[in-house]
């Protein structure tokens, strides 16, 4: 076991732990150590090859298919030098001021987060494609919802140089999305701050943290040789995600301390729902998700965006099997996308919890609520895309394989709300919010407003686990706003905590 | 093989054809392409996991016996189908979910072979972009 002095580790390279990084590194300036572990790799650009498996494999955490408890979800997120940054399609928002009022988090006021998310809109180069870059498939959704009197609005992305490849799920070749592996780490690296990956962080107690650094086949080696090292920090920030943050605080015995740590989850449980246009359509390339409606927010708790996903995942999301999955396959050139997203709500029952062999587990179950959501909008989104001019969609839950033009007017027979059942159908989240969550009260809350963990002054945790509801919106920019704000409480209060 | 016996591999292959009718029609470079991605996404899971996928095998296998006394690989097209439907739609969310994971790996190792590709139309280019007026 090797040892290493630190001021300040950060665990995660993502939105979260990317931009503390970058927050504190003109501490190294005054000789202020600063670590970052990232479980995965850095990889290089000609190993980002477009291809889906090999790069869901490279990417992400079990392929992008871990599974819940349950078995009726599956979680994406990524391991690589940037996180979820690296995959992410880069759409931009903002989280809207009533999302902060529920989360009724005191000393946490949406101008605050609106003021720090204009921040990082602004940094990481985030604008309006112009309307020459927008492919048929996000012009189609808007024809749809146009037609039909839904309001639909266009994302804000953070691309730059972007070639429209459409491959921004499985790592952009171009480095055209301004995550942090694009802005925030190489600034952050070129301050001063250590960035060290293959390194698994398994527990951060008192100030220690216990870190194992693999040699893998792939990407840049990692600046430490393999082994384990025992680190010692003055702070430690957890920005692993909702859930390895959490994870990491049980495995380290918080969770003795702390009666809600893990509590709480969300995950924005989404589906992807597919029609197929009598012409070939430009879909799988040009920038792939442009649109939006939040038509249903308040009504059905969902939203739905334009998407366009390669072979595998299109194919796992559609029902069936046989010839005529692969007849709708075939028709793959014609086939426009959209992407549900439920607005869940947090419940004791949904949380993370470490399996016996120190694994995560994720106890998630589809409530009613969110099962009427997912029910309704596979039919908004089928009438969508009749409005836009599909001649037959595939709505997972439907009496049969696909629905055509002549049925249009018959969704509500043809999409049986009790065909709408867990492991019915493919449900996934790339939205893990919560298990951390802020609060006034270590009964109910993890952190306070600002990130530190209740009663230990050392310890912070800077990602979407903190978020005590689902933020409605992509999430990621809310994650560096409060990013943001825990690296300037940690400024605020380093010499404090390392004395 | 890593993650499957000769038997069961040989089986998956059987049922992976009534799932993606094409893959009854591959060559043995795409068979080969095939299991190679079926051995990394099973190495990539969990141990259990694994042996659940096993167990869920031997299942479909038998699941026919009791109603038409033979065993999956022995039944018509008609009937394997049957099998497959019944699977999908099983009350037991157990079976459901394993019916779902066997679904999930064959589209993985059949539509993840960037061989299979052009066959839907699905050529990633470079200058996306540009290609959007061409």
């Amino acid at each position: 076991m090797r040892e290493v002095k630190a001021d300040i580790v950060i665990v995660g390279s993502g939105a979260g732990g990317g931009t503390v990084a970058n927050e504190l590194a003109p501490l190294c300036a005054d000789g202020i150590r600063i670590i970052v572990f990232e479980q995965g790799p850095r990889l290089r650009d000609d190993e980002l090859t477009g291809r889906e498996v090999e790069m869901a494999q490279r990417l992400y955490f079990e392929s992008g298919g871990m599974l819940t408890h349950d078995r009726s979800m599956t979680l994406a997120w990524a391991r690589a030098y940037g996180g979820s940054t690296t995959v992410y399609t880069g759409t931009s928002m903002v989280v809207p001021g009533h999302v902060i009022e529920a989360w009724n988090v005191p000393g946490l006021r949406w101008d605050d987060v609106r003021e720090r998310s204009k921040k990082y809109l602004e940094e990481n180069n985030v604008h309006l494609l112009e309307e020459r870059l927008i492919n048929e498939n996000n012009r189609l959704f808007v024809k749809g919802c146009t037609a039909l009197g839904y309001r639909v609005r266009q994302f804000p992305v953070n691309v730059e140089g972007c070639r429209g490849l459409g491959l921004c799920n499985l790592g952009c070749p171009n480095g055209a999305k301004r995550g942090t592996h694009r802005v925030q780490l190489p600034a952050a690296e070129r301050q001063g701050v250590e960035v060290v990956t293959n390194a698994t962080v398994s527990s951060v107690t008192k100030r220690r943290c216990l870190v194992t650094v693999a040699h893998r086949e792939i990407g840049e080696p990692s600046s430490w040789e393999p082994g384990e090292y025992r680190v010692t920090a003055r702070v430690v920030v957890v920005a692993g995600n909702a859930v390895n943050s959490p994870v990491l605080l049980f495995r380290s015995g918080f969770g003795e301390y702390l009666p809600a740590l893990g509590r709480g989850i969300t995950l924005h449980p989404a589906l992807i729902l597919a029609a197929e246009h009598d012409h070939p359509l430009t879909n799988f390339f040009g920038f792939p998700k442009s649109y939006f409606t939040d038509e249903f927010r308040e009504d059905g708790r969902f939203l739905l965006e334009t998407c366009m996903y390669y072979p595998f995942t299109t194919a796992k999301n559609l029902n069936g099997f046989g010839a005529e999955h692969s007849s709708f396959m075939k028709g793959f050139r014609s086939m426009q996308q959209i992407l549900v997203l439920a607005l869940d709500d947090p419940a004791d029952t949904n949380r993370v919890e470490v399996g016996r062999h120190g694994e995560p587990v994720v106890r998630y179950r589809l409530g009613r609520n969110v099962l009427d959501s997912l029910h309704a909008s596979m039919k908004t989104a089928a009438r969508i895309f009749f409005a836009a001019g599909a001649r037959r969609v595939h709505v997972p839950a439907g009496t049969t394989f696909t629905i055509g033009t002549a049925d249009a007017g018959r969704l509500d027979d043809l999409v049986p709300r009790s065909n709408v059942r867990p492991g019915g159908m493919s449900i996934s989240s790339a939205h893990l919010m919560g298990g951390c969550r802020m609060g006034a009260d270590e009964k109910t809350s993890v952190t306070d407003a600002w990130g530190q963990v209740h009663g230990i002054p050392w310890l912070f945790v800077a990602d979407s686990s903190l978020f005590p509801r689902c933020s409605e919106v992509n999430p990621y920019v809310t994650v560096m706003a409060l990013a943001d704000r825990v690296a300037q409480r940690v400024r605020e209060r380093f010499k404090e905590l390392a004395s | 093989m890593k993650h499957l016996s000769q038997e069961r591999a040989s089986f998956l292959l059987t049922v992976a054809g009534r799932i993606v009718p094409e893959i009854r029609e591959m060559d043995p470079d795409g068979i080969s392409r095939f299991f190679g991605i079926v051995d990394g996404a099973l190495g990539g899971r969990p141990r259990k996991a694994r042996r659940q996928f096993g167990a869920f095998l031997g299942v479909v296998r038998w699941l026919g016996l009791p109603r038409w006394g033979m065993p999956f690989e022995r039944l018509d097209d008609d009937r394997q189908d049957r099998v497959l439907r019944w699977l999908q739609r099983c009350p037991v969310r157990v079976l459901r979910q394993g019916f779902w994971a066997l679904r999930t790996i064959v589209f993985m190792a059949y539509y993840g072979q960037p061989e299979v590709w052009p066959s839907l139309g699905y050529e990633p280019r470079w200058d996306g972009n540009e290609a959007l007026h061409a």
